[in-house]
């Protein structure tokens, strides 16, 4: 039913790609701060919480959500164009633990009483989480979590500690996972709870990175004590749960976006160094460019999948391997020929786009986080290549 | 345009036709035939004609299929699996400059044309040889599968000449190749030849492009028996793909091997869109040198995968080393279609 007057119910799978690409294109340019354009660090709560809010605003701080929950309940090829007109117009990822990672999980696994509760704090911006999910003795082996929760009456104790969890300085909310059972193989004894981070006994220290900047935090618990009714699903049931990534991030990671930008950042710093023209320079600049070339193509392969509601299959590790293993080469490039301004603190001329070690730094981590390249390797030995364990 | 899904269905028919010249694991035919003058068989041109390939890209009017560069490269793939030797990709080209009756003969397996082109051993397009009066004169060089041949189109500065092989004045001699074929070298002094015509900046697009896909299956295949030798191999009393140092290698392989598939079909379908002539030629010249950089890559890690037995002629996997020897440099190598992308693109200046 179209009431006169307007179009209410403007469900956005309706449109053409293309018009739905066009109709993203022209709110980001109205609404995106324009001097937060093409960041290369991310941006705490304080920064991005304009651009949180205008999304939140138009109803479209929630993509993936259903629409009775307040979300878009858009497509995974629509989600990805979406992303990928934000990426194009350099917009910064925002605080979006609550929106891209809990609320899904909360939809899915959820008391009525939880959805109900925080789901519209997530959309009003009264929420911010953060994941507490590695610990210093649990990174890629992110199964051996030691933080524990143990029932006390009506509450969950929750004692141990988190690392690396991003953002926590901005946060009032984490989730954690938490052991439950020690006597349980290992991915079986494991829970999900949710604690306010003002809970008396959270302890939050800024971890500065070689960036010199606080993204992460270690996170303490010391005797925290949160409502029984803040576990989130069954009881051992934690790493379940947590599991099953949605398709699109599994795609997005693999965006060639850092790649691209860092390819235009290499020529600008050839130029800059003389070396644009020099033949050695050039047949190495021309590799990389059909490498990114190449990863383009790849990307749109896993893309169509997604578009055609085709599984993506464990090979989709692929992807986020190549474009992290690519981007760290063309930063490695860019400090070799950047001369001695690879030492450089600070951009020179203050054009962070001239400024290699910025990049060769922020390529670093890529290899790390969200997977590390040796973990990917193994996935796609043993998951695609079947190899023997 | 044909939708997608019609399209997937197509090309899973052309994949399992390829099934007519044998099974990729057996390659007894392969071997029987290396190093033999022809270095392919009759029997096996015809059945390849019956089947239609040659034409599979040429208009209907023309005999042909009228299909795709997907299409095509999807057989040639296959065709790369089985290390077929027949000469499909050179042919099929050499189609585009024959008339009617020539190409009508041609699809019937009854006159095996191949182009002559190149007068050194870098694929280059700068030619020497003469067409003036009917008659040629010039050297042209590394012909695959010549000794095959019962014409060649010869490009002269003029433009492309049909040449019979039996024609006075037209000599052939042959030089092996390291995967069991031969190049062919014809000198030519005043022979008589008739002009053809055609594109044939675009006609080499195509084969180079093919070529890539052949290789596609080349690595493909190599790195299907790597690793089911990884699986079965026992050293230390476990299976040696369960080394991860030999994984992480393998991934790796993976990696490369989806690299240049998507390298080739995002060109083929470019060539099939009839995208810009400009991203027509730089989406070939990456594939092909994605594609010549990884067959390489894939055969020389198979062979070191399987140790020992991989240096022994009798074991399969050499063949796909040097069937990657062969081609990696075909229609151009890695390293020169990134120089002249790099020429091409940026030597003008600063676009």
């Amino acid at each position: 039913v179209t009431p006169v007057g307007g179009q209410s119910f403007d469900d956005m799978n309706l449109l053409s790609d293309d018009d739905f690409r066009g109709a993203v294109r022209r709110f980001v340019e109205a609404n995106y701060p324009p001097q937060l354009r093409n960041q290369t660090r991310r941006l705490h709560w304080s920064e991005n919480r304009v651009w949180y809010m205008a999304l939140s605003a138009k109803g479209w701080l929630a993509p993936s959500w259903p629409r009775e929950h307040g979300g878009m309940g858009l497509a995974a090829a629509k989600q990805l164009i979406m992303i990928e007109e934000f990426e194009r117009h350099g917009c910064a990822r925002i605080s979006d633990m609550g929106p891209a990672m809990l609320g899904p999980l909360l939809i899915q696994h959820g008391s009525e009483s939880q959805k109900a509760h925080f789901l519209p704090k997530i959309l009003s911006g009264d929420h911010i989480w953060c994941q507490g999910y590695s610990e210093p003795n649990a990174g890629s082996d992110l199964a051996a979590v030691a933080t524990t929760a143990t029932l006390d009456g009506d509450s969950w104790v929750i004692n141990g500690q988190k690392t690396w969890t991003t953002l926590a300085n901005d946060a009032n909310w984490i989730f954690v996972l938490a052991r439950t059972d020690r006597q349980a193989k290992k991915q079986e004894g494991i829970s999900f709870l949710l604690a306010p981070m003002d809970a008396p006994g959270i302890t939050v220290r800024p971890i500065i990175n070689l960036d010199l900047f606080d993204e992460f935090s270690e996170v303490f618990f010391d005797n925290v004590r949160i409502p029984a009714d803040h576990l989130v699903g069954a009881v051992n049931q934690g790493w379940t749960i947590t599991k099953a990534q949605l398709g699109f991030e599994r795609v997005h990671i693999g965006s060639p976006r850092l790649s691209a930008y860092a390819l235009a950042r290499l020529r600008q710093i050839a130029e800059r160094a003389g070396v644009w023209d020099d033949p050695a320079f050039r047949d190495r600049y021309v590799a990389l460019e059909f490498d990114l070339a190449d990863h383009k193509a790849l990307y749109e392969i896993y893309a169509g999948r997604l578009k055609r509601g085709e599984p993506l299959g464990h090979d989709v590790s692929l992807l986020k391997l190549n474009q992290s293993e690519l981007f760290q080469r063309i930063a490695d490039f860019m400090l070799e020929i950047a001369g001695d301004e690879a030492g450089l603190l600070e951009p020179p001329e203050g054009d962070r786009a001239l400024h290699a070690a910025g990049l060769f730094l922020l390529a670093r981590p890529t290899t790390i986080f969200g997977g590390t390249s040796e973990i990917l390797r193994n996935v796609i030995s043993r998951n695609v290549l079947n190899l023997p364990n | 345009v044909l939708e997608y899904d019609d399209r997937e269905q197509h090309i899973r028919i052309i994949r399992d036709s390829v099934e007519a010249v044998g099974p990729p694991g057996d390659l007894s035919r392969i071997r029987r035939l290396r190093f033999t003058e022809t270095g392919f068989e009759a029997a096996t041109w015809r059945t390849i004609c019956n089947l239609g390939w040659p034409g599979l890209r040429l208009p209907e009017v023309r005999g042909g299929a009228g299909l795709g560069m997907t299409e095509f490269c999807a057989l040639t793939e296959e065709l790369g699996r089985r290390l077929v030797p027949e000469p499909l990709i050179e042919v099929a080209m050499a189609a585009e400059f024959l008339g009617d009756s020539d190409v009508e003969r041609l699809l019937r397996g009854e006159f095996l044309v191949l182009p002559a082109w190149q007068e050194g051993p870098q694929a280059s397009v700068r030619v020497e040889a003469a067409f003036r009066q009917g008659r040629l004169n010039g050297r042209k060089s590394f012909i695959p599968a010549a000794g095959g041949a019962d014409g060649f189109v010869v490009l002269a500065r003029e433009g492309p000449v049909l040449v019979r092989r039996t024609a006075p004045g037209v000599s052939l001699s042959l030089r092996a190749t390291q995967d069991g074929g031969h190049y062919g070298e014809l000198i030519l002094q005043d022979a008589v030849g008739d002009p053809c015509f055609g594109d044939f900046t675009s006609a080499l697009r195509s084969a180079t492009l093919a070529t890539a896909a052949y290789l596609l299956g080349v690595m493909e295949q190599a790195f299907a028996i790597t690793l089911d030798y990884l699986r079965l191999r026992q050293q230390f009393g476990r299976p040696i793909g369960s080394f991860q140092a030999l994984q992480h290698r393998a991934a790796d392989l993976k990696l490369c091997i989806a690299l240049t598939r998507a390298s080739v079909e995002a060109a083929a379908n470019l060539l099939d869109s009839a995208g810009p002539e400009v991203d027509q030629t730089t989406a070939v010249r990456r594939a092909k040198s994605r594609a010549g950089d990884a067959a390489l890559r894939v055969a020389r890690e198979a062979i070191q995968l399987h140790g020992a037995v991989g240096y022994t002629d009798e074991h399969d996997i050499g063949l796909y080393l040097r069937k990657a020897m062969t081609l990696a440099n075909r229609y151009g190598s890695a390293h020169a279609h990134r120089a002249a992308h790099a020429i091409d693109r940026y030597a003008g200046g600063l676009s």
